[in-house]
Parts: C-alpha cells; sequence; structure tokens
C-alpha cells in the first residue's frame, strides 16, 4: 500500500532523527506508536482478564512486531525499538498522572475544607510520577544511561537482563546505576 | 551538579554500598578527605539509599491500565445506542464495557453495559445472561441496582440499569477499615437486599466490596445480582468448551478467592449461605481492614479459607462490641450448617446490635463529660454503664487514631454525618418507650351470652376498660386494634404477650343472666401465664360503667401503679350515668370500627340516639366528631367542607361538655389541621390529647401526621413509632408509619415498612397507596403503577385512581393518563371527586395552567389534601409557580420557624417554599450544619431559581468541591452563574476549574469566562442566553 509505505518511511525517518539526539522527533513519532500500544494493550486486558495483569514487554513485543510487518517500519534493532517505546510509556504514564493531578488540584486549595484537603494528601501516597519525571529529566542531564535505565526498568517494567540487552551493557552495570539512580531520585523526591 | 561531579560521588557511593557501616566510615574518611560537600553528598544517597528499597520496585505499568482503557472505548461519547446517547465510558468489566448514557425517552441517566463479542458468541451464554437478568430484574429492591433492560443493537447485546453514582466499598475501604456505627449502617442495607434476593431465591455468589456501591448519601446499592453466575460461568466455557471441570474450578478460584464460602472454594453446591458467608468476610473486612483468610498466595488463602478459623475483630480494633465477634463468627462458620442459616436472622441480629449501639450512644452524649454515669441514669443497669464507659474511652481513642489516618473518603464523612444526623434525632425524642414501665394488653371480653347480638356490650366493656386504663402514663397499654386481634382467638396467653410485647394481659368473659350481668376479670402475668388477680362482678344493667371504673382501679392497684391525682379522679369518671345511654354508646363504637362508610353512618345514628338520652354525653359527640371527620379522610363521597363544621361542633360540644375529654382534643386538634390548617392550634390540641391519655395512640398518630405534612419530619417518624408500638397491629397506624417516613425521605425505611404493613394484610388498598407513591418517587414506574392498580382494585376510594393517571403520565404513557381522568371525571358526576386529584393529574400531564386552576378550586373546596401540599414531592415542578406559591401561603405552610433544627433545616429547604429558604440559610450560617450532598444540591436548587433576588453562593461551591472530592461532575453551573452576578472574582477562579477539570472547551462555561476576562459585566441576558447553550435546562 503506497500510503503505508509512505508514513512508515516517515517513521523510520523520525526513529532516526531521535537516536540521533533530536528529542523533538519523538513527538511526531507518538501518536504513531501510542495508537498501536493502545490496541495491543487492550487485547492483553481481554486476554488476561481473569488477573488484570499487563505485561508491557509482552507489549512492546507485539507492538514492534507489528509496526513492521503491517506498516513496514525500520527500526535499527529490536533493542532500538524498546529504548523508544520506554520512552513513550514515560511520557503516556506522566501525561496520565498530570491529567489526574490537574483534576484534583483545582486551584483553589484554600477553599478546601479540612476533610478535602485531607483527601488529596492521602491520595498522593503513590509514587508522584510528575516529580518523578521532573527529577529524572535532572538526572538525565547529569548521567544519560541512568535515565535510560529507569525508563526501561521502571517505565517498561524490562528484567535487568533485558536492560542490559538494550543498552548493550553488563549486567552488574545496570544493577549498580539502578541502585544509585534509586537512591538519587528518592532524595530529590523526598527532600 | 555536574557531570563529573557527579561520576565522582556515585563512583564512591558504588564502592560504600557494599560495605558494612564501621567499613564505609573509614573507606570514606580516606577517599573523601576535606571534601565535607562530597561526603555529605555519598552519605545522603546511602541513607536515601536505605529507604528506597521498595521505591519503584514494581513498575510504572501499573497505572497503565485505565489509561489504555480510557483511551480505547468502543462507544464515543454522543453516539447514539438503541434510544440512548452515550456519555462517556464508565469502566471496563469482565463482561465487557460499562457506558454512562441518557435513556432518551424517559430523560433519565442510565448506565450500559455492552457484552464483548467473545461472550455473547455462544448461544448458551446468552440464554443464561437473559434468564439471569430477568431474574435479578424480578428483584424489587431499593437497595438492589435496577435492571431496565437487556436487548441487542448494532450487533451487540447489552444490559441497561440505573446509573448510581458513589464509590464502591472497594475504593472506600483501600485499605482502610471503618467504624462500627459505620459499617453496620452499611451492612445492614447489603443484609436488607440480600434478604429480599434470597426469598426470590436467588444467591448472589459473588458478594465483595467491588459490587457493593455507596452513594454519596449513604445510600447502598449492590450490583451484578444474577450476573455474578455468568462470570463465574465465563470461565468454562469462554476459551475453550472442553475445559475440564477441575480447571472450571481453578479458574473460579482465581478470581475472588477472599469473599469465598469453603464450599463454594472447594466447588461444591451452594445456597444462600454462601451469601451469608461472603458477607460476613466483607463484614469481617470493613472492620479488620483486611479480609479474615487472606494470604500470599491464592493457594495459601485458600489453605487458610479451608483449615484456619480467622482471628477475632477486637484483635483489629478496639472498640468492636463483643456481639459484633459474635455475629461474625457464626457468619463465618466453615460447616454451613452451623453458619447463620438464613439472612433475614443475621439481619435482625445486625439491626439489634446497632440499637444497642445507639442506646449506649445516646447514654454516652446524655453524659457531660466527667461526671458519674450512675447519678445521671438511675435507669440504667450497672452492665451497660460499664460498657458505656469503655465506649467512652474508645471513643476518644477513634478520635486520635481517626487524625493520625489521615483521609476517610467523603462517602464516610457523609456517612457519619447521616448517622450522626441519627443519633442526634434519637437522643432528642422523648417518646420512646422508657424501660422498665409496665406493659399491659386487655384481650377482648368474652361474650359468653347465647345471645350473638350482645357482641356490642363485651366489645365495649373491653374498649372502656382500655380507654380508662390508657390515661395512667406509668403504663403502656396497648390500643383497641391490637388487642382486638387476638378475638377468637386460639393462641395461649403466653404467645399473645409475646406477640404484643406486653408484661401483663386482662381477660375477660360477660354473661347476661335474667337481668344480671356477670363479668369475670383476671389479669395475667404474660411471662408465665399465672393469674396476678381475678375478680367477679355481678350488676345490673344500670351498673355496668361503674363495673368498667371498678375494673379499671383494681388493674391499677394489684400493678402497683402510682397514679397521679388527676389520674386517680379520670380512672374513676363515669362518662354517662345513664346505663342505655351507655348502651347505645357502645353501639355506635361497634358499628363504628367496622370501618365501611354504611357502618359509619350508622354509628352517628347510635352516638345522636345516645345524646337524645343523655345530652351531656361528651364521649358520644367526640363519636360523631370521628365519624364526620373519617368520610373526607377516607376520600367518601362528602366535601370536607360539608364533613368537617359537622365534626368540628361536635368536638367542640364534647369539650364544652369535658374539658379534659383525650378523645375530644384529638378531634378537635385532627380537624384544626386536616381542615382549619391551623397548625399550632392543632398541635396544643393533640399535645393536650396525648398529656390526657398517653397511651392513646390515636393521638399520636394525628400528632405524627400533622408534624409530617408541615415537614417536621424527624418529630413525626418518632411520634408515628410511638403510635404502632401503642398500637402494633393497626394497619392504618402501620401504613402511615411509612407514609412518614416516605416524606422524611428515608425510601428504604418506607419500603420497609409498608411491607411490614402488607405481611400484617395483604389486601390493605392505603399501604399498597403508599407502596406506590415511594416506587413512583424512585421513578419505578412499573412497579408503582402495579401497586396503584391493585390499591385501586381494593379500595372503593378514588384516590389511587388519580395516583395510577399520575404515574402513567409520568412514565410517558400519557393516552392511558388520559383515559384515567377521563375516568376520574365520569365519576366525578355523581360523586365528590376532590379538585386537588384533578390537579395532581394535570400537573402529571404537563398542563401547568390547569393544574393550578383545579388547586385554586381546591384550595376554594379547602380539601384536606391541600395539607400535603408541602411535602408531595410530585410537585417540586411546581413550586416556583407565583400562583402555586400563593397557595402555599394562603394554606399557610410556608411560615417561617423561629427557630431550625440543621436536619429540618434541610428538608425544610427542599420544599422550595422561598421563606424557608431563607430560614434555612440563616440557620445553616448560624448553626454551621456539616455539609452534605443533599444540602448543596437544595442550595444550588435555589441559586438557580431565585439568583436574582437571593442568590446564595455556598451551595455551589460545596457542590463543586463535593464533586472535586468525588471525582464526579455535578451539576455546576449555576454557582458561576450567580457568583458573576455577585461575587465575579470567586466565580472566574471556579470557572477556570472547572474548564481544566472537566475539558468543557465548548462549554457555556468557556463563553462565560471569555466573556467575563474581556472585562464586562454579563447582563442578565446573556447569561440567559449563556444557560441556553448548555445541554439541557437541568444542567444549571
Amino acid at each position: 500500500m503506497p500510503e503505508a509505505s509512505e508514513k512508515s518511511k516517515e517513521i523510520t525517518e523520525m526513529l532516526h532523527a531521535w537516536s540521533e539526539g533530536k528529542p523533538e522527533a519523538l513527538d511526531l513519532l507518538l501518536p504513531f506508536v501510542y495508537e498501536e500500544l493502545h490496541r495491543q494493550a487492550r487485547r492483553y486486558l481481554r486476554r488476561e482478564q481473569e488477573n488484570h495483569t499487563l505485561q508491557p514487554t509482552a507489549l512492546i513485543n507485539e507492538a514492534y512486531l507489528k509496526l513492521i510487518e503491517q506498516k513496514g517500519v525500520r527500526f535499527e534493532s529490536r533493542t532500538h525499538f524498546f529504548a523508544i517505546a520506554a520512552n513513550l510509556m514515560r511520557q503516556i504514564l506522566v501525561d496520565h498522572a498530570r491529567t489526574k493531578h490537574r483534576l484534583k488540584r483545582g486551584g483553589v486549595n484554600s477553599d478546601l475544607p479540612l476533610e478535602e484537603a485531607l483527601l488529596v494528601t492521602a491520595d498522593e501516597k503513590n509514587i508522584d510520577l510528575i516529580a518523578l519525571d521532573e527529577a529524572l529529566n535532572r538526572l538525565g542531564k547529569m548521567d544519560v544511561q541512568q535515565a535510560r535505565i529507569v525508563e526501561l526498568k521502571y517505565f517498561a517494567d524490562l528484567t535487568l537482563q533485558e536492560t542490559a540487552d538494550v543498552l548493550d551493557i553488563s549486567t552488574a552495570t545496570v544493577k549498580r546505576d539502578w541502585q544509585t539512580a534509586k537512591a538519587w531520585l528518592y532524595r530529590e523526591m523526598t527532600k | 551538579m555536574k557531570s563529573e561531579r557527579w561520576q565522582k560521588v556515585k563512583g564512591l557511593f558504588d564502592a560504600v554500598v557494599e560495605l558494612s557501616p564501621d567499613e564505609r566510615k573509614s573507606f570514606l574518611n580516606q577517599s573523601c578527605g576535606n571534601d565535607v560537600e562530597l561526603r555529605r553528598e555519598v552519605e545522603s544517597l546511602l541513607e536515601s539509599s536505605e529507604e528506597a528499597k521498595s521505591f519503584m520496585e514494581s513498575p510504572a505499568v501499573a497505572e497503565m491500565a485505565d489509561v489504555i482503557e480510557g483511551k480505547s472505548k468502543k462507544l464515543e461519547a454522543g453516539k447514539s445506542f438503541a434510544h440512548y446517547e452515550i456519555i462517556n465510558q464508565i469502566g471496563v468489566g469482565g463482561m465487557g464495557e460499562i457506558y454512562l448514557a441518557n435513556d432518551k425517552k424517559l430523560e433519565r441517566k442510565v448506565a450500559i453495559k455492552i457484552l464483548n463479542e467473545k461472550f455473547a458468541k455462544h448461544q448458551s451464554n446468552l440464554e443464561r445472561f437473559t434468564k439471569e437478568a430477568k431474574a435479578a430484574s424480578a428483584l424489587n429492591h431499593p437497595n438492589i441496582l435496577v435492571i431496565h433492560e437487556i436487548g441487542e443493537s448494532e450487533n451487540a447485546h447489552f444490559i441497561v440499569t440505573e446509573f448510581v453514582e458513589g464509590e464502591t466499598l472497594r475504593q472506600i475501604l483501600n485499605g482502610k477499615n471503618l467504624k462500627v456505627s459505620e459499617t453496620l449502617d452499611i451492612t445492614i442495607q447489603i443484609a436488607n437486599a440480600l434478604v429480599a434476593a434470597h426469598i426470590a431465591k436467588i444467591v448472589h455468589r459473588d458478594i465483595k466490596p467491588e459490587n457493593i456501591i455507596i452513594r454519596p448519601d449513604g445510600f447502598v446499592k449492590i450490583l451484578d445480582f444474577g450476573i455474578a453466575k455468568l462470570v463465574e460461568q465465563k470461565a468454562i466455557g469462554f476459551e475453550d468448551e472442553t475445559v475440564n471441570q477441575n480447571e472450571t474450578a481453578k479458574g473460579i478460584i482465581l478470581g475472588t478467592v477472599n469473599y469465598m464460602s469453603p464450599e463454594q472454594a472447594k466447588g461444591e453446591k451452594i445456597d444462600e449461605r454462601t451469601d451469608i458467608f461472603s458477607f460476613g468476610v466483607v463484614l469481617y473486612e470493613m472492620i479488620a481492614g483486611r479480609t479474615p483468610f487472606a494470604g500470599d498466595s491464592t493457594s495459601e488463602t485458600f489453605a487458610n479459607l479451608i483449615n484456619f478459623e480467622p482471628q477475632p475483630l477486637s484483635r483489629f480494633s478496639s472498640n468492636v462490641p463483643d456481639e459484633l465477634d459474635q455475629i461474625v463468627a457464626k457468619t463465618l462458620h466453615k460447616n454451613k450448617d452451623k453458619r447463620y442459616q438464613t439472612m433475614k436472622v443475621l439481619l435482625a441480629d445486625l439491626k439489634d446490635l446497632r440499637e444497642n449501639l445507639v442506646f449506649d450512644e445516646k447514654l454516652e452524649r446524655s453524659l457531660p463529660s466527667g461526671e458519674n454515669a450512675t447519678a445521671k441514669l438511675p435507669m440504667v443497669t450497672v452492665g451497660k454503664i460499664n460498657q458505656t464507659s469503655e465506649t467512652n474511652n474508645n471513643f476518644i481513642q477513634r478520635i486520635k487514631r481517626d487524625k493520625s489516618l489521615a483521609a476517610v473518603g467523603l462517602a464516610i464523612l457523609l456517612i457519619s454525618v447521616f448517622s450522626f444526623g441519627y443519633y442526634f434525632w434519637s437522643s432528642g425524642n422523648s417518646t420512646s418507650i422508657p424501660r422498665g414501665k409496665k406493659s399491659l394488653a386487655v384481650l377482648p371480653f368474652i361474650n359468653a351470652s347465647q345471645d350473638p347480638n350482645a357482641e356490642y356490650l363485651s366489645d365495649g366493656i373491653t374498649e372502656s376498660v382500655i380507654n380508662n386504663l390508657s390515661q395512667i402514663s406509668n403504663l403502656t397499654v396497648m390500643s383497641r386494634n391490637s388487642a382486638f386481634r387476638f378475638k377468637n382467638n386460639q393462641a395461649d396467653n403466653k404467645s399473645i404477650a409475646s406477640q404484643l410485647d406486653v408484661e401483663n394481659l386482662i381477660t375477660g368473659d360477660i354473661k347476661q343472666v335474667g337481668d344480671k350481668f356477670i363479668i369475670n376479670v383476671r389479669l395475667i402475668n404474660g411471662n408465665d401465664d399465672s393469674q396476678i388477680w381475678g375478680s367477679q362482678y355481678i350488676k345490673n344493667s344500670g351498673d355496668l360503667i361503674a363495673a368498667q371504673n371498678e375494673i379499671a382501679q383494681s388493674v391499677a392497684t394489684n400493678l402497683r401503679l402510682k397514679l397521679s391525682d388527676s389520674e386517680q379522679q379520670r380512672l374513676g369518671k363515669n362518662y354517662t350515668a345513664n346505663p342505655e345511654a351507655y348502651q347505645l354508646y357502645l353501639k355506635g363504637r361497634y358499628h363504628y370500627f367496622k370501618l365501611i362508610e354504611p357502618e359509619i353512618r350508622k354509628s352517628i345514628d347510635f352516638y345522636e340516639q345516645a345524646i337524645a338520652v343523655d345530652p351531656n354525653y361528651a364521649l358520644a359527640f367526640a363519636g360523631i366528631s370521628d365519624a364526620y371527620r373519617t368520610f373526607p379522610l377516607a376520600g367518601w363521597n362528602m366535601a370536607s367542607k360539608t364533613a368537617f363544621p359537622l365534626a368540628k361542633a361536635a368536638a367542640k360540644k364534647a369539650l364544652e361538655i369535658d374539658p379534659d375529654l383525650a378523645e375530644a382534643h384529638i378531634a378537635l386538634g385532627s380537624i384544626e389541621f386536616f381542615f382549619d390548617w391551623d397548625w399550632s392550634e392543632s398541635e396544643n390540641e393533640l399535645k393536650k390529647a396525648i398529656e390526657l391519655a398517653p397511651n392513646n395512640s390515636e393521638a399520636h398518630r394525628f400528632y405524627a401526621h400533622m408534624l409530617s405534612n408541615t415537614g417536621r419530619h424527624d418529630e413525626a417518624v418518632a411520634e408515628g413509632k410511638r403510635a404502632r408500638e401503642l398500637d402494633p397491629f393497626s394497619l392504618i397506624t402501620n401504613a402511615l408509619e411509612g407514609q412518614f417516613l416516605f416524606y422524611a425521605r428515608r425510601d428504604t425505611e418506607a419500603i420497609d415498612q409498608i411491607k411490614k404493613t402488607l405481611e400484617i394484610e395483604p389486601n390493605f388498598w392505603i399501604a399498597h397507596n403508599a407502596l406506590g407513591r415511594v416506587y413512583l418517587r424512585q421513578e419505578r414506574f412499573e412497579e408503582a403503577i402495579a401497586e396503584f392498580t391493585k390499591a385501586k382494585e381494593l379500595s372503593g376510594s378514588i384516590a389511587p385512581i388519580m395516583q395510577l393517571g399520575f404515574s402513567l403520565a409520568k412514565s410517558g404513557r400519557h393516552e392511558q393518563a388520559q383515559a384515567t381522568l377521563a375516568e376520574l371525571k365520569s365519576l366525578a358526576i355523581q360523586n365528590y371527586v376532590p379538585a386537588y386529584y384533578f390537579a395532581m393529574l394535570y400537573h402529571g400531564l404537563g398542563e401547568r395552567e390547569e393544574s393550578l386552576n383545579y388547586l385554586e378550586k381546591s384550595f376554594a373546596e379547602r380539601e384536606v389534601q391541600l395539607t400535603f401540599l408541602k411535602v408531595d414531592t410530585h410537585w417540586d415542578d411546581l413550586r416556583r409557580e407565583p400562583r402555586f406559591q400563593e397557595i402555599m401561603r394562603r394554606v399557610g405552610l410556608d411560615k417561617i420557624p423561629d427557630s431550625i433544627a440543621p436536619n429540618d433545616g434541610v428538608k425544610l429547604y427542599w420544599q422550595m417554599s422561598e421563606a424557608g429558604q431563607i430560614a434555612f440559610i440563616r440557620a445553616y450560617e448560624v448553626r454551621k450544619i456539616p455539609p452534605a450532598l443533599g444540602l448543596y444540591q437544595a442550595m444550588i436548587q435555589s441559586e438557580y431559581h431565585d439568583c436574582p433576588i437571593h442568590p446564595h453562593p455556598s451551595g455551589s461551591v460545596g457542590l463543586f468541591q463535593f464533586s472535586r472530592k468525588t471525582k464526579a461532575k455535578y451539576d455546576l453551573t449555576p454557582k458561576g452563574y450567580c457568583n458573576i452576578e455577585k461575587q465575579s472574582d470567586v466565580a472566574a477562579r471556579h470557572m477556570s476549574d472547572l474548564i481544566s477539570d472537566f475539558g468543557e472547551e465548548k462549554s457555556s462555561w468557556t463563553l462565560a469566562l471569555h466573556s467575563f476576562n474581556q472585562g464586562g459585566d454579563l447582563t442578565r441576558e446573556q447569561l440567559r442566553q449563556l444557560r441556553g447553550r448548555g445541554n439541557t435546562e437541568r444542567s444549571f
């Protein structure tokens, strides 16, 4: 299909642009991959409704296959796609957290009666993804690899081994960097 | 931090993190040297590392699922599906997607579940689905989610249910636990629903917190009745029809083993006792904050369920009453034969427990802090007092713990506000039966004569003794109605005493021998059927009157009652000295109590004859008054304007002769209520009657009626309850208590009470009529129509015809409603049909002008029905009409109370008269009533209608915050609408918040804000135009 190939060419170009250090390229790519990820996720949800777990690794794998098979998108490697997908996952989740946060915040905190103020705080017991995202940006400026590890491990839920494969480094390094990144991020977020 | 610096920190951190604390110290001393900054950095990372052990260890994707679901729904907002318009997707369940939609035919919000294709593919699944949905929709209970429709459209099978806003119990619990009182409020409603289901032979099978929704007002709804079974079945047949039995069981277990009964988990046959077990698990979790058998894995949970007893609840919460632990233990018995066998018994135990706790709470409230309980409450047993002071301590702990708990879900807050209100009112009313008061029932004397016509005499003596004894304030005496239920009854005394819940019985017989009457009387101890006292009176017919007084005297003496001087006097009083008049009066009473029109006409004859013999016979005058009053009240063929003046003249005459005659005060008080619309005089009269005859059920009942119709609902319910306690088997008293609850907007209790009435007498039309009205308000049209049809068939009264027509009109069946209207009109040719009924029917048909015309006619006729104008919610749409308000004013139903209690404030507000609202707002501000949804909505309502007159932004602000908390979108628009005019800065802020919250880009809100930001005050006309652009009028 000519249109499909046109589109996939576009995607492929964007992927290259991204890997060459142009992060804005990813924004253009986002809707395409997003759509595919969602479609995959839906299938997973249906298939796994008994325990309602979602395995992002499998999800990304399938999305990858689909993009290649049906849309003819070229990636440098499967691991390359994983890196992108992990970054996308991060964006999706942080976006979601932002929406949720906005719904809750409302901007009239002085008006909140006591019980509501308590409610808002109590709801935040989970990890604050927005703060994490900001901290991760700062970490990325000091140490790109660590930031990438966090994306892969935390946002894309890869194992140590898979993370090591994608980044082409040793598992020991991943393990070490992961521990340091965790400590640093945790401190940043609890400051 | 620079990258190089970071690499240095990281390197050091990586190196020391594996070392022991001592080694770390020396390592850092060595490597950092004088670089204090570097050392501090590494140390702080080490510290964080300790704390961050579990940080980010579970993937971020845990939050992913709902994002994905939300973005990929099948049906988009605004799309039509069958006759529904999709509003948005609200969830994805095992069977398919769930959407919020608007029913375009009936203009109400509904939830639609669209079955997924996999499920619908199998014909057997579909059949089962249909069958189960049918069974579930037959469950007719307010605590069970109503199924409106099942059907097929666009190749999709769907099920439509009522839409309930609120949180699931799961969301509310969320790892927290609830207070005992909150738990009971919720579980009692669940139990109510399950009782109804089990009676219909439907087992839920999947009771768990996810299937229980708590509305913001505390009302509980159970979801997925019958459907639960299907979800379970899906494990059998979905992926592969040939899956064997073992795998099936495994499939089921995977889901919700936490709430399963042992027999369910083992795949054995299940029945309603499984629901009882699951219910117990939920109850347990609400108190303990965890399920009783929870293990780290499914298999561990399974093992716990089969092998181990749960820990007692008192391990988790310090103020768990022993009774609750016992109840829970009995629901969680592994052997189903040793469990509670029926939900009904379990429900009764929960209710008892709640009553005890309410009692304790009352006690607690009545204690000034630090004072000795014993000194204040001599009536209470020592055991209770101990328990109370313990409760007090726990209460303080509770408060402390609550503070540390941070937040409780809003719904829970509301529930506790609700319960607080309940306790508040219970402790404020003094009419409940005081403990330790003696109680007695006078059973109908047996007519031992050969002549059946002498029955009026045996009945009459009985009633006279009842009436005499009823004047004693220290004694509870069953009313005539309830006592007469045991006429010709073969039951033994012990069981009668227990059915009537009295300690003592009086039995007797009367026999005519020649011109003498022989009366035997016995006072019986109901506990053991032993005789306390007995006596024989032999009297001439002329001395019969004296005989009843003697009997009453002797009973009082033998029960060792202390009588005040005036009670002593009244007990010995003769209402007539003339034996013939007395006998004629007794005949009048005999006919009156048949309570049908011709018999009541006869009773008037006899009373008049009695008066002819003794012109000063006050009781006979009171009897005439009762009889006339009954005509317009029963909807018989006599206009109010004819009947009440006659009734009033008779009552006045009676009081002229005997100012202390309770019966006459009741008569006058009820006329002043129904006809004169003089509420304060009516109240005085009825209170006087209660003072004179504290055991007179009728006095309490009319008083309750007056309180209810004037909007004093809590007092009304308390009085209605007292009336029923004194006359537990009276149909009218029972049914009216339901009506009072209905007007108090306590629908669940109202339905319970009315159904209880129908248990006593299934063919009591007034109860069917009352039940229909509750259903009608809940928009359960089919059920309402069924009840009114039944009431119409059973009664000779016109009232149900009008109600039936109104329901037909409201449910959109205008043609049938028109036919009913025609029926009423043809009836009106020969009978008196109240104009009020026509007004209501025209109102139902949307003909405002005609409705108001008839209301004015009704006023001109002074129809009794107008006393319902204030509380009848059917009129709500008309309340803003100036003509309606004028009628309200003329009936006197919008007087501003001098002071107003918080709870009544909210209710008063709902009645929508302007004066009431102003009074309410004043009370709200002065007394700082805790906010509740109903209150906000009430205030919003007022803002909407009255904005230009007296805007009151608190309601909007309150509702706005409420929306935030519940994350549900309520109709918020009036706030800005009003605020723009009066408080523009607040309005602007709120509007922009709303837009960001709900993303209504092109809504009227954006326009309003835009216009506002342009610096212009919107004119009222512009605002009106903006309103027009909203979805519906209602959204403002």
